[in-house]
């Protein structure tokens, strides 16, 4: 069992990884010595037939990096900026390596600032990696732009790519053109799309009329309409109700299972990471913390459980005593409940709550498995650290 | 069929431009403002001029050149400029240039729609209007044809000088001042608001020698005139044909190193 402690080993500089043995990433990167033998592995098993094998988006020791004016104080500091020549370098993105396939839906995921949208603006072929290469279907996107443009689609959460003064169907008429969808492939679309979502009466109201979920989901179902092999989601459900959220994430899973598209999702609820990824990648301050199945995610923290207690008297008070009564956990109240964060490797559940009873007044109390929310909050933290 | 994506964009900014049917009416009496002023500031220059004839133009040639001057600059004017620096500032340009098209040419296409629209909604009938009111004073023959001709290109023109200096945009990030700047320019040195008539004579020499009296100069000159020099006209033409390629070919490049540029060090 690898266990959290590990995660401290995180930042190591080895994030090759590997597109065979999936198995063996999130053990790779947390742990550098098991990690050297891997490498040897790779190099020797790998036939060159497998490598070219078709991943849709390869993505090879890539690093972003942006030089910024360094800022002064004031009005003063202000003015001597204008001439000033004074740059850092900002590494955006930090030797970050992936292989995606053809069909698989990845949740890219990180604390805000973290590089994510740097890396989707390298896949897209908008920004140009400093170093490194960057491969999506077969060819470097910041090359040919427009013929890569041809093969995705992108939704913004906060912008639409629609016409705003038109009406849905305007909107994907000219999209149909620019992209040179034929008649067939475009009625095609359009009748899995009414099979999909009630889209009549969207289909003849104005985009600006629209309200942010109706907008998000044509923009969805503009992005999806040329059929293309990627499509790119950013934050697609943010700002939503919990039923258009619910909505969203069906039809973005209804059309990648139709039409096999790859689907990368970079999102900060982890709803949505929970309804339809499989496999996470998280990122932090520009470096891989974590590439694999989300079912191992929780593997990590599968000895992790929080223990949720109610007490007779003030819940912040005990929680205070609580706190000093097990240093090794984290303890933390609200008006309702104290929860406790318990490592099963250090202290059975059982043997914690018996320990309590014994010296607390205990009402009333629940045991929650870790949620994928607090695993990643807990990477995202450990990160800051 | 190549042609169809762009003819799209042409049609969606041909819908568009119908669903803001109150902003028609708002540059309609904007424009009867202006022109009110204009025809009072004229008509006392005249007057304290004391003669019928000021620089080789009468009253009326002075107001007719100015009346369709406006009209010209409100069907060809596009505010690129600011799309493109709003853009910028927003972000929202990584959405158009994720579509499979170049972004100059989309962008153009999509003002090709209000181009279309304006010119039926508001250039042709002030050309109407002042054709009936002054009886005659602007020759119908032609000279119409060329006119067209000569607007395509003075548009093509416009719209390079335009998109070059939203380009800058990419470096300052700031539109204003640029935008202030660039609209005092090419209207001053166009002949939109004098006619160039009346700039003084090196001044005259500098303009002509420039770009931007291709943009009003030239196509009110051939439509003003009925019977040109044919040796005129083709000098006219050839003219704005020479800039039309040149101000293309240097706005590209530079939306293309820019664009270089901030692929590589980001926006």
């Amino acid at each position: 069992m690898v266990s959290y402690n590990l995660l401290s080993n995180t930042y190591s500089d080895n994030n090759v990884l590997c597109c065979l043995c999936t198995e063996n990433i999130a053990l790779q990167i947390l742990h550098q010595d098991i990690s050297l033998p891997c490498k040897q592995i790779h190099t020797s098993s790998h036939t060159e037939s497998e490598v070219t094998m078709s991943h849709i988006i390869e993505i090879q020791n890539v690093t972003k990096e942006f030089k910024v004016l360094n800022r002064r104080e004031g009005l003063k500091g202000s003015l001597r900026d204008l001439f000033s020549r004074d740059y850092k370098i900002v590494r955006a993105v930090d030797n970050v390596s992936m292989d995606i396939d053809q069909g698989e839906i990845v949740g890219y995921l990180g604390p805000n600032g973290a590089g994510k949208s740097t890396t989707i603006k390298m896949m897209t072929g908008v920004l140009e990696p400093s170093s490194g290469e960057i491969l999506v279907n077969g060819a470097a996107p910041y090359k040919n732009r427009t013929r890569n443009a041809q093969e995705i689609g992108v939704v913004f959460g906060q912008r639409s790519q629609l016409w705003w003064a038109l009406p849905l169907v305007e909107s994907f008429k000219i999209l149909k053109d620019i992209y040179q969808i034929d008649d067939k492939q475009y009625s095609d679309m359009m009748d899995l799309y009414r099979s999909l979502v009630d889209i009549e009466p969207l289909l003849h109201k104005p985009v600006r009329q629209m309200s942010l979920g109706q907008r998000t989901l044509s923009d969805i179902l503009a992005a999806f309409l040329h059929d293309p092999k990627i499509v790119f989601l950013d934050e697609p459900t943010i700002g939503l109700d919990v039923s258009m959220k619910a909505k969203i994430r069906t039809l973005i899973h209804a059309l990648n299972k139709e039409k096999n598209t790859t689907v990368i999702l970079t999102t900060h609820d982890m709803g949505d990471v929970d309804a339809l990824c499989r496999r996470i990648v998280i990122i932090d301050k520009g470096k891989m913390l974590y590439d694999n199945d989300i079912a191992h995610l929780k593997g990590f923290f599968g000895s992790y459980r929080t223990l949720k207690i109610r007490t007779a008297g003030q819940l912040s008070e005990t929680a205070g005593m609580i706190e000093k009564d097990l240093p090794d956990f984290t303890v933390s109240s609200d008006d309702e409940w104290i929860s406790i964060l318990v490592d099963e490797d250090k202290k059975k559940v059982i043997d914690v709550l018996a320990g309590l009873q014994s010296s607390y007044d205990i009402k009333d109390m629940q045991l929650e498995e870790i949620s994928t929310e607090e695993v990643i909050k807990k990477i995202y933290e450990e990160g800051v650290k | 069929m190549k042609l169809k994506k762009y003819l799209t964009l042409t049609r969606a900014g041909m819908i568009e431009s119908l669903q803001f049917r109150l902003g028609t009416v708002v540059v309609v009496v904007g424009n009867l403002i202006y022109l009110t002023v204009v025809y009072f500031l004229w008509r006392s220059i005249y007057d304290s001029a004391g003669t019928d004839v000021v620089n080789g133009m009468t009253f009326s040639d002075t107001l007719i050149y100015l009346v369709l001057a406006t009209a010209l600059f409100n069907f060809m004017e596009m505010y690129a400029v600011w799309e493109i620096g709003r853009k910028i500032q927003s972000g929202a340009i990584v959405l158009d240039l994720l579509k499979p098209m170049d972004y100059r040419r989309y962008l153009f296409w999509s003002y090709s729609g209000s181009f279309v629209m304006n010119f039926f909604t508001t250039f042709l009938p002030t050309f109407i209007i002042v054709a009936v009111v002054t009886k005659g004073a602007v020759p119908m023959g032609i000279n119409l044809l060329y006119f067209v001709i000569s607007v395509v290109m003075a548009i093509i023109i416009n719209y390079s000088i335009d998109f070059f200096v939203g380009t800058i945009c990419l470096f300052t990030e700031s539109i204003w001042g640029i935008n202030i700047m660039k609209q005092v320019i090419v209207l001053l040195l166009s002949g939109a608001t004098v006619p160039i008539a009346f700039f003084p004579e090196p001044l005259k020499t500098i303009v002509m020698y420039l770009p931007f009296q291709s943009i009003y100069n030239a196509p009110l000159t051939i439509l003003l005139d009925g019977s040109p020099a044919p040796g005129d006209l083709f000098m006219i033409l050839g003219t704005q044909l020479f800039w039309c390629i040149v101000t293309t070919v240097i706005s590209r490049l530079f939306w293309k190193v820019s664009l270089r540029q901030i692929t590589v060090n980001g926006g």
